[in-house]
Formats: structure tokens, C-alpha cells, sequence
């Protein structure tokens, strides 16, 4: 496969603006010390936190996994089809993207209700502190992404397919491909880990 | 950018979701057995092979310059090794 | 243009970092903060031993508050740049900045009234102590905000010389998104969430100061070139 490749693998590019990689890198930072600290004091208090995760829903878990990682492949499969100028087709993903996003947001909602209505809220112990902190700092940033989509969808439909748009198609996308990769570690850390 | 490399990202959506069974099968006992804790290091690791896929074929950091995509890989590499060692000291 | 006037605001943020910093540091002993969990005795008693430290740091971190009101001035200015006439983006940074400074005021006005009189009963000293850390952390929507406007003003430049380079705009979101996590304390009294943690108080707090010294930087590059621009006046 990779001789298949070189050709392109030889071609440097950067996808996207250099500065959505500054805000990119940030962000990822930010992340990095919450799961460090999540991890942490988990391992100060196992029984606790593991008696607690029981609690927790997978299959909304695992289901919102699905959602996040068919929704960067729309959002690459989008940004494929800007390249090759077929505009239609490309908004055509970045909506099915959203649409992936609206579920995600939604499975969250009802996923929080279940907890609510047991009588468990962001103060029951440290567990859900962390729970409740971290999913709904990601939580804003999936509506942030909505947002973003929303602009890349305007953006395929109506604009001409030139080298700069292309670059905001691409900017946007990295934005989604983080909100996906914080949500595969915060999977496995809150629903898998025992 | 072509055919070739649309049916690659194909594929690798597909491989992510295999991963996410195969995590979600060691998070319920499967192949480890009562060693759970040796479940937990393999879940986290792939999950960190998930992220790194996403880095390199899904943000197209495989074709970025090198030191975005070292800033990218160093990350992925130290947060999987830090959790590993919390989890690890906490037992 | 008035190259001088804009220079001195911009070099505002450089007092109000440190002296800020040494107020709150050295002077009154904030660092770290005091903590949420301690009794109403304890805090009473730290503000009875170091009544004076305490009531001296106030009083610098109240001198140099001031500043941040020129430095937002100069922020707008370049923005104005930006925007042209119909700059909401630069108004909202102007009332949002403000409204900063305010919460910072009250609660170092909180924090004096607290070592004011230090016989006083204890649990009006927390009362007081409370209302100061809270006025400090909590508020941080309008920074937030702030940083918002700056960022999408940034990024929306469309002159031919941008006045900012587009990673600053990027920056000041990032910023923004990292106070986020402040308003939670109000449920935590301990942990990475509470006003003493890593969340609310270490993240923020050195990511806020380095804010100061970036724009700095960037407001004090476009200031010289915008006046070695032969057009503008």
C-alpha cells in the first residue's frame, strides 16, 4: 500500500490555517491535564470510582463512539469531495456530519436525564464531578463544532471551490477531527476503563 | 485526492469501529479474563492507536510538515504513557 | 496618529502584570489561594495575622486595576482597524473588558473590607472572604466574551496588511475557552474544580496573565506599524 502512496506522501501539505493549529494544540493541552488529573485521582480512590462508572450507560457511551468516528469520516470524505470541486456532494456530508452531531448531542441529553432523574447530579461524588465536568466541557465543544459545520456546509454549497475556501474547509474540519479524538479518550477513561 | 486514497479513509473509519468493539469486548472480560487490569492497559492503548489514526489519515497529519505532526504524535505517545502510569500507580 | 498615547496604554499591561501579581503573591499571601474548605476560625485567623500584608496587597492590586481600562482602550483602537465604522466587535470588547475590571475592584474591595476590621466575628470575615474569591473566579463570562470578540475580530480582518496576524485570533479563542471551567465553583469547596484548583484558579490565572503579555506584544508591533504607514493619520 505504501508504494502505492509515495507520490502523495512526498507532497507536503498543511491542511488547514496555521493558526486553527495553535487553538487546536491548545485545546488539546487542556484536555491532556483534565484526563491526567481525571486518571489521578481515580487511582486515590478506586472503589469509589469504579462502583460508580457501573452507574453509567455504555450503550450510550459506545453509541455516541460510532456517531463521533462516522462523523470525521463524513467530515474527510466532505473535504475529498471539495478537492475534487463537486460542491453539492460536499455539503452533502458536512450535513450528514451534523446530523451525526445533532444525534451525539441529543444521546448526551437523555444520557444526563437518566442521571438526573436516579438522583445523581455533578456534586454526588467525585466521580461524577469528572463525569459530568469533563463530558460537558466536550459537550460545548461539540456545539461549537455544530456551529462550525454549519459554516462548512454554507461554505461548500455557495462558494467557489478555490485554494482559500478549500483551506476554511480543511480549518473547520481539524476543528471536528480534535472534538471526535477527545471523545475516543474520554470513551475509554469513563465508560471501558476497570 | 483520489480514488485510492477515499477508499483508504474508508477503511480506516471501518478499522476505528472494529477497534471500538474489540476495546469495548476487553471492557467486559473478554481474552484477559479476572487480569483486569491488563484489559484496562490494552483498552487505553488502543484507544491511543484510534487517536493516532485519526491524527494521520483523518487530519491528513501523514502528509503535514513534520514538526506538526511530531507536536501531534509527541502528544498522543505522553498522554497514553502518563495515563498507563496513574492507572498503573493506582492499583 | 497619536503613536505615543496609544504606546503608553499598551505598555499598561506591563505594571498591571507585575504589580497585580506581587499584590496578590508576596503581599497578601493569595498563592494559593485560600482554600474554599477551611473553617470561618481559620480564615479569620489568617486575616487576623496578617491583617496588614492583607490589606496592603489589596491595596495594590487596586492601584493597578486601573490599567486594564487604557490597555482595553488600546485593544479597541487597533480593532477599530479592523472593523471601520460599524465596529460592534470592538464596542463589546470595550463593555465586556470593563465589566472585567469591575469583578477584579470588587472583589480586592471585598478582600479590604474582610481585613478591615479583623476583630470582627468570623463567619463575616468567610462571608466577606467568599464574596471576594468569588467576584475574583466566578466571573467569567465577561472574560470570555472578551476574548471572544478579539478573536473573531481578528480572524474577520479583511485589509490587504492584516493588523493582526490570524494566529492571535485563534489564540484569544483558545484563551477564552480555558476560563470556561470557572464558573463551577460553585459547587466545589475542594478538588481541581474548586476556586483553588487547577481548573479554576492555576489554568486560568497564568493563562490571564500571559494573555496580558501577548497582546502586549502583538498590540505594541501593530502600533509601530501602523505608524510607519505613510496614509493614516
Amino acid at each position: 500500500m505504501s508504494s502505492v502512496e509515495l507520490p502523495q506522501a512526498a507532497r507536503i501539505h498543511l491542511p488547514g490555517e496555521t493558526g486553527v493549529w495553535v487553538f487546536i494544540l491548545g485545546d488539546m493541552l487542556m484536555f491532556a491535564l483534565l484526563f491526567a488529573v481525571f486518571i489521578y485521582y481515580r487511582s486515590q480512590d478506586v472503589g469509589l470510582f469504579a462502583g460508580s462508572q457501573l452507574t453509567l450507560n455504555q450503550t450510550f457511551g459506545a453509541f455516541n463512539t460510532l456517531l463521533l468516528l462516522s462523523s470525521s469520516w463524513f467530515v474527510a470524505l466532505g473535504i475529498n469531495a471539495a478537492r475534487k470541486s463537486l460542491g453539492k456532494i460536499s455539503a452533502r456530508y458536512f450535513a450528514a456530519t451534523f446530523c451525526c452531531a445533532l444525534a451525539f448531542v441529543v444521546v448526551k441529553v437523555f444520557e444526563y436525564g437518566e442521571k438526573f432523574n436516579a438522583g445523581i447530579a455533578i456534586t454526588t461524588n467525585d466521580f461524577y464531578m469528572y463525569y459530568f465536568m469533563l463530558t460537558g466541557i466536550h459537550l460545548i465543544h461539540v456545539v461549537i463544532g455544530m456551529g462550525v459545520l454549519t459554516f462548512l456546509w454554507h461554505t461548500a454549497r455557495s462558494a467557489e471551490l478555490n485554494e482559500k475556501n478549500i483551506n476554511v474547509l480543511e480549518s473547520g474540519a481539524s476543528f471536528w477531527h480534535m472534538v471526535d479524538i477527545l471523545w475516543i479518550v474520554l470513551f475509554a477513561l469513563f465508560y471501558l476503563l476497570r | 485526492m483520489d480514488a485510492m486514497s477515499v477508499s483508504r479513509i474508508t477503511w480506516v473509519w471501518f478499522a476505528l469501529i472494529l477497534a471500538t468493539g474489540l476495546s469495548w469486548q476487553f471492557g467486559h472480560g473478554f481474552g484477559f479474563g479476572e487480569k483486569f487490569h491488563y484489559a484496562t492497559v490494552a483498552i487505553l492503548i488502543i484507544t491511543f492507536i484510534k487517536v493516532r489514526f485519526v491524527f494521520l489519515d483523518f487530519m491528513e497529519l501523514r502528509t503535514a510538515p513534520l514538526s506538526l505532526r511530531l507536536a501531534f504524535e509527541a502528544w498522543a505517545v505522553l498522554v497514553c504513557g502518563t495515563l498507563i502510569f496513574l492507572y498503573w500507580s493506582g492499583i | 496618529m497619536n503613536k505615543t498615547s496609544q504606546l503608553i496604554c499598551a505598555w499598561c499591561a506591563i505594571p498591571f502584570a507585575i504589580f497585580f501579581t506581587i499584590g496578590i503573591w508576596p503581599l497578601a499571601g493569595f498563592m494559593p489561594p485560600l482554600s474554599p474548605d477551611l473553617s470561618a476560625l481559620e480564615i479569620a485567623t489568617i486575616y487576623r495575622e496578617n491583617t496588614l500584608p492583607i490589606r496592603t496587597g489589596a491595596l495594590i492590586m487596586m492601584s493597578t486595576s486601573g490599567f486594564m481600562c487604557a490597555f482595553l482602550a488600546v485593544i479597541a483602537v487597533q480593532m477599530r482597524r479592523i472593523e471601520g465604522r460599524f465596529d460592534v466587535l470592538t464596542i463589546a470588547q470595550i463593555s465586556s473588558g470593563t465589566v472585567g475590571v469591575v469583578a477584579f475592584i470588587v472583589a480586592t474591595v471585598a478582600w479590604t473590607a474582610a481585613a478591615f476590621r479583623p476583630e470582627r466575628s468570623p463567619e463575616l470575615i468567610q462571608l466577606l472572604n467568599d464574596i471576594g474569591w468569588i467576584y475574583f473566579l466566578m466571573t467569567f463570562s465577561t472574560f470570555v466574551v472578551q476574548d471572544f470578540v478579539v478573536g473573531f475580530a481578528i480572524l474577520g480582518d479583511k485589509n490587504a496588511e492584516p493588523i493582526f496576524p490570524r494566529w492571535l485570533g485563534y489564540y484569544n479563542l483558545w484563551v477564552g475557552v480555558t476560563f470556561i471551567p470557572g464558573g463551577l465553583l460553585t459547587f466545589f469547596k475542594t478538588g481541581p474544580f474548586a476556586w483553588d484548583g487547577l481548573f479554576v484558579w492555576w489554568v486560568p490565572f497564568i493563562v490571564f496573565f500571559s494573555w496580558y503579555v501577548v497582546m502586549f506584544v502583538m498590540l505594541r508591533r501593530a502600533i509601530i506599524a501602523q505608524s510607519e504607514q505613510p496614509l493614516t493619520s
